[in-house]
This record gives structure tokens, sequence and C-alpha cells, in this order.
């Protein structure tokens, strides 16, 4: 290219070229350490967005495994409760049958009637189950119980529905407002013909002897109340399925967005590490021969 | 007709004197192989005026010239000034990149990203913090939620407050760099506009006599190059051996003759280290002010739409990156706006904010310091790679070769030899004429 070449050029370019090749030594050994091929914004400013964005997502999706855990729980906790309320309606409903049959003695029906009075403590203590402390059956106001125990039916609870969020926008109602099943009582005066009105009847009705009531209205009441107890328990199963589906479609997106980031931000080992040895032999071969070229001159070679 | 007798002795000489000089210079220039901003010398030879010798020829009466050897025109130094135009262009430019380069790493380093330290994870974990504030509004997990949703809100907030403290810290040094700089009395650009006057002056003076002053010329080449790196300069001669510089977009030259017009004002259209500097640090249009306001839109975008949420007691107060904090307490926050213990519907919708615009802007922000890094240091390597290769080209016209003045040693030293067998040749001739010749 020039005619003339001077010592210092020559020193000067191979110091250049051997810093060009330290540097890319440098980054390459960077990325070698760190497995990773963005480690500052620079070296990818689009990745690093996308980096940013994802490991985001992957924060969310964690969160929404939790939330679907913690929701899980909820649901199982109810399930397994209204499971229970479930027996013991229909240990009440035997002792309706063969209390309306007319062959049990007044003794008889006193004793039946002190066992479903029981059954109602224990339905109500099933319809006081929480998890976490918080009651699951008393709508929002979760640090309330929904029936004191007692004679008292008054349902205690509050209305609305705690949710879990499961997905961007996406939540499901984990809580149940109980007073739909059970009702409150005979506490206003008249019933309400939920299940805890039918349930007190029941009981006045064999202290009472009164065996063609129990016969007909308590048995038509109970029915009617089990088969809205059936649809809650199918309703809480139904969430159960749903948070087990979204369990299974986080646990997808997890994957696939790891595998994402990784493909952004690590680098590829056996690449990299070729890279290097390359990128090391050149930078050896440069140096041995700046160490070379830039020491010899005619002065060698003159006598005296 | 006849030659004077000792005219053959005065051009063995000059032959000797011719090469003496030539031998100095090549003493000189290797002597000087290594010095910065030194342009190799030679001397210029010519002919002595010859002699005229009147009816020289006994046959024709012509006259005839007979020559008188060499002379020792001048010293001169071999440079190319389109390379120093060239090489100066280059060198405002690189240097202008480098710097930008330098204080935009510093500004991407400070970021941290992307690690498990910068912002985008204490957001992320913010917002976790709220999803398990969602999942236990009451109960016994209760208030470790709440302190939760305070610790990681605070961590956020004292990230920003850390992050704008060290831009407004960058913004400020690379703004006393400039002051340095620029300073006057004491500062570079001062002191080398002084020194290029002094030069100008000496150099003037010199040529008057009718010297060339090379090495002078070198030193304020040198000057010229350094001033080039911190901001652009066109260089005009005045004719006289004076040079007039102007610098950067500064108003009046700040070199003319031996005057020197500093202070002067620079904006970062100056070009070079100082226009870079002006074009980041300035606290109104500059680059590190526009991260800084970028900053502040994400304080205020996250600070806006948590608190709108929160609708009894804002969560953060301020509204910028220096500013924001949190205002609330674990007593404060408000899982939900209904009084129900169990109502999550508002930190539902606060952890829905995840990925939403503070964080999109936050990462757009990051993309936005990195391509910006990315770039000054792509024409940083492309303008190092442009300044070699002219630096080259200048040492190729400028640079010793100490082969070139092996050689040339060599070949003034035979001369030297040579002229004076000449001499002793002559005196030898003059020998036979005086002593043979007497009697």
């Amino acid at each position: 290219m020039i005619g003339r070449i001077t010592t210092q050029m020559t020193s000067s370019m191979t110091i250049a070229d051997l810093q060009q090749s330290l540097d890319r030594l440098d980054t390459t050994q960077q990325q070698l350490s760190s497995g990773k091929k963005i480690n500052q914004p620079s070296d990818d400013p689009y990745g690093t967005s996308q980096a940013i964005n994802l490991s985001g997502q992957l924060s969310s999706l964690n969160d929404y495994a939790n939330n679907v855990s913690d929701g899980t729980a909820w649901t199982q906790q109810a399930t397994t409760s209204l499971s229970d309320m479930d027996n013991m309606v229909q240990r009440v409903r035997e002792l309706v049958v063969q209390a309306s049959n007319g062959t049990y003695t007044q003794s008889d029906l006193n004793a039946s009637a002190s066992e479903v009075s029981q059954l109602i403590d224990q339905i109500k203590q099933e319809a006081n189950a929480s998890y976490n402390g918080q009651y699951i059956f008393s709508g929002t106001s979760t640090d309330t119980a929904p029936y004191s125990t007692g004679s008292n039916d008054q349902y205690q609870g509050g209305s609305g529905t705690v949710s879990r969020l499961i997905g961007p926008n996406t939540t499901v109602p984990v809580s149940t407002d109980i007073s739909s099943l059970l009702g409150s009582g005979q506490s206003s005066g008249s019933g309400d013909g939920k299940l805890l009105d039918t349930l007190r009847s029941i009981v006045s009705d064999m202290q009472s002897g009164n065996t063609t009531s129990l016969g007909s209205t308590d048995l038509n009441n109970l029915d009617s109340n089990f088969s809205n107890l059936t649809q809650m328990e199918a309703n809480v199963g139904a969430t159960t399925d749903r948070l087990q589906l979204a369990s299974t479609r986080i646990q997808n997106l997890q994957t696939s967005d790891t595998s994402a980031l990784s493909n952004v931000q690590d680098a590829d080992m056996a690449q990299t590490a070729i890279n290097f040895s390359t990128e090391q032999a050149a930078y050896t071969a440069a140096l041995r021969a700046g160490a070379s070229i830039v020491q010899s001159s005619l002065l060698d070679f003159l006598n005296s | 007709m006849s030659i004077p007798s000792f005219t053959g002795l005065q051009t063995a000489l000059r032959g000797l004197t011719a090469a003496q000089a030539a031998i100095d210079t090549t003493g000189h220039n290797i002597a000087n192989a290594n010095t910065p901003g030194y342009s190799r010398q030679q001397a210029v030879l010519t002919e002595s005026d010859p002699m005229t010798l009147t009816t020289l020829s006994n046959t024709t009466g012509a006259s005839s010239m007979l020559g008188t050897g060499v002379s020792v025109d001048d010293i001169s130094r071999v440079r190319d000034q389109f390379l120093d135009i060239q090489y100066r262009a280059q060198n405002s430019a690189t240097s202008n990149s480098s710097t930008k380069s330098t204080i935009l790493n510093q500004v991407q380093a400070g970021l941290d990203e992307p690690t498990a330290n910068g912002l985008s994870t204490q957001l992320q974990a913010f917002w976790s913090s709220w999803n398990a504030l969602a999942n236990a509004p009451s109960g016994t997990s209760s208030t470790a939620a709440r302190q939760g949703v305070i610790e990681a809100g605070t961590t956020v907030a004292n990230t920003l407050n850390a992050l704008d403290q060290q831009l407004a810290t960058q913004q400020s040094q690379a703004q006393q760099q400039y002051q340095t700089l620029t300073a006057s009395p004491n500062g570079e650009v001062e002191s080398d506009a002084q020194q290029i006057a002094q030069l100008n002056q000496q150099i003037s003076q010199q040529q008057q006599a009718g010297v060339s002053p090379n090495d002078l010329m070198d030193q304020r080449d040198q000057l010229l190059d350094n001033l080039s790196s911190l901001a652009n300069i066109s260089v005009t001669d005045q004719g006289n051996g004076m040079v007039q510089v102007s610098f950067g977009d500064a108003a009046t030259p700040l070199v003319s003759g031996t005057t020197v017009n500093w202070p002067q004002t620079l904006t970062s259209a100056a070009g070079g280290q100082l226009g870079a500097l002006q074009s980041l640090s300035d606290p109104a249009t500059g680059q590190i002010q526009a991260y800084r306001n970028a900053l502040d839109s994400v304080a205020n975008q996250l600070a806006t739409s948590v608190n709108s949420l929160q609708p009894s007691s804002p969560f953060f107060s301020g509204a910028t990156a220096g500013t924001i904090a949190v205002s609330a307490t674990a007593g404060t926050i408000q899982a939900t706006a209904t009084s129900s213990a169990g109502g999550n519907e508002l930190a539902l919708q606060i952890a829905g904010l995840a990925g939403g615009a503070a964080d999109q802007s936050y990462a757009t922000f990051v993309a936005g310091v990195g391509s910006d890094v990315q770039s000054a240091s792509n024409s940083q390597q492309t303008g190092q790679s442009l300044l070699t290769a002219i630096n080259g080209q200048r040492q190729s016209v400028s640079g010793v070769s100490l082969d070139e003045e092996m050689t040339n040693l060599i070949t003034y030293q035979r001369a030297y030899q040579a002229s004076a067998r000449v001499m002793n040749t002559i005196d030898t001739t003059l020998d036979t004429l005086i002593n043979q010749v007497a009697n």
C-alpha cells in the first residue's frame, strides 16, 4: 500500500492489532465465565429488553403458580368440609326416614332429636372451616366465623368473593358463601327453608312426635337442601379442576419462557469455548510475531 | 583563461561540508526516531553556483562553466499537510465517540442490568409481594405479607433514588471535566493555545531570518494534534509562518497569530471530547438528562398506577426518580376498598400491574441506554481503526525509518571519504607543482 514502512508504524500497528485481539478475547472470556452472551445491555439492546420482559413474565408465572396452590388449598379444604356435611345430612335423612315410619316411641324420637342436634353443631363446625387463619365459607369477611356455636343460627359472615389471580386479568373465586346453603336458621322468627332451618324443624318435629310432618315437609325440604349441597360441592370441585388446569398451563408456560430466556441471554458454551481458543491462538501468534518483527533492523546486519 | 589553483580545494571542502550536514541530519533523525510528533528531516543539496571561465579554449576562445561542488540549501522536514488535516478531523471524531462511550458505559454499569440486582428484578419482587398480600389479606400470614409489600416497595424506591443520584453524579462529573479542560487560566485548551501563539511568534521570526525552524513546527503540529482531540479544529496558514486556529464552534478563532481568544462558549456541536462532554452533560438537552427524565417517567408511572389503587392513603410519595419514597405503612396498605377483612380486589389489581407501563418503560429505557452504548463503542472502534490507518500513512511519510537512515549514513560517510580523497589528490597535485617545479 505505502512505499515507506517505518519502525514507529510497525510498532503502533502491532499494538493496535494486539489491543483489538485482546479486546475480543476479553469479551469471549466474559461470556465464558458468566455463561451469558448478554452481560450488559449494549451487548444486545433488543435482546436485553426481551430478557427483562421474559424474566418479568417468569416472575409473574411464579406468582400465579403460588396463587394457584394457595387457591387449591382453599378449595380442597372446602371440598373436605362439604363432603363431611354431605355425610352428616345423609345420616339425618336416615334418622328422619326411620322416625317417620311410625315405629319409633317418643323416647326413640327424642334420642334421634338429640343426635340431629349434635349433627347441627357439627355442620356449623364444618362451616367454620378455615385455611391459614381465614374462614373459607364467610365470603370476604374472612376474619369472622360464619356461625357461632349454640342455638343461634344467624349467618355472621359477609357476601362477596375472595379471588386468586391465576393469569393476566384472570381471577378465580376461591371462597364460598355458605349462607345460600345453610341459611340463617329460625333466628329471625320464621324459617328461610335452608338447611339449618330444616334441621331445626326436624328436631322440633321429633321432639313433638309429629311424624307426619317429618315424613312429608321435612323430608322434602331436606332433599331439596341436599341437592343444593351437592350443587355446591360440584361448584367447588369445578373450581379445583380449573385451578389444576391453570397449574398445568402455567408449568408449560414456565418451561417455554425459561427456554426462550435461555436462548436470548445464555451463551452457547461449545461455540464460545471454540471461539475462545481460536482467539487465544490468534493473540498468541500476534504476540510472537510482534516480538520478533519489531526488534530486527538493518543495524543488526551492518559490520561495526 | 586559467583556473585558480585552489578552486579544487574549495570544491572538495564543500563536498565535505555537505556530507557532514547530511550525516548530522541523519544523526538527528536517528536520535528522534521515537520522539512523538517528530518529522524526519533531510538536507536539501543543490549544485553550487558554477565559475565562469572566460576564453578557456585557446582555439575558439569560448568561455565555459566550471562546477564548484555542492551547497546545502536547506534542512527541510518531510510532512504532508493534507494527512495532518485528515488526521485531526478523524482524531476529533474518535475522541468524541470515545468520550461518549466511556461515560455511557459508566451509566450502563450503574444500571446493573440484566442481573438479579437490577431494578427490573426488584419491580418483579414488588408485584410478587402484592400477590402474597392478595393471598393473605387477613389471617396469620397477613402481617408478614403487608411488611413484605412495604419492604419490596422501599427497595424499588431506594433503587430509583440511587439510579437518579448516579446519573446526577455522572452529569456533574462530565460538567466538571469540561470546566477543567476549558478553565482560564491553566486549562488544557488555553495552555495549548498559548504555546501555539508563542511558537507562531518564534517560527515567524526564524523564517524572516531565512531559517526553517523544523523542530518548532513539529512542536506546533503536535499541539494542534492535541487540540484536535478536544474539539474540531481548522488550521489556516497566515503566510508569515503563523497559523490561525478555529476551535470547535467558538465564535472567534482560538489562536490568530500571536493572539489567544479564550475563554469562549462551546456547544455540543464543537466535536471532540469537549463536544461529547457538552452533549452528555447539558442540564437541559443532554443525553444524561434525557435518561433522568426517562427514569422519572418510570417512577411517575409506578407511583401513579399504584396510588390510584390505594384510595385512602397513597402508597408512594414523590413522582420523580429522585424523590419517590414509600409513604404507606404496613397498617395503611389497603388490600380492599371494602371493610371486609378478606377482600383483596385492590391487591389483585396492583399485582396485575406486573409487566405493565412502568416495567415496559423501564425495559425500553435499559434497551435505549444499551443501544446508545453500542453505537458509541462501535463508532469508537471504527474511528480508532481509521485513526490508526491515517496515522500509519502519516508515519509512512514523516516517520523515521532506521533502515533508511542507516543506508543514508553509509552513503554520506562514503561521500565524505570521497571528498577527502579529492582534497588529498589536489594537495598532491599542488605538491608536485610547488616542490618539483621550483628547482
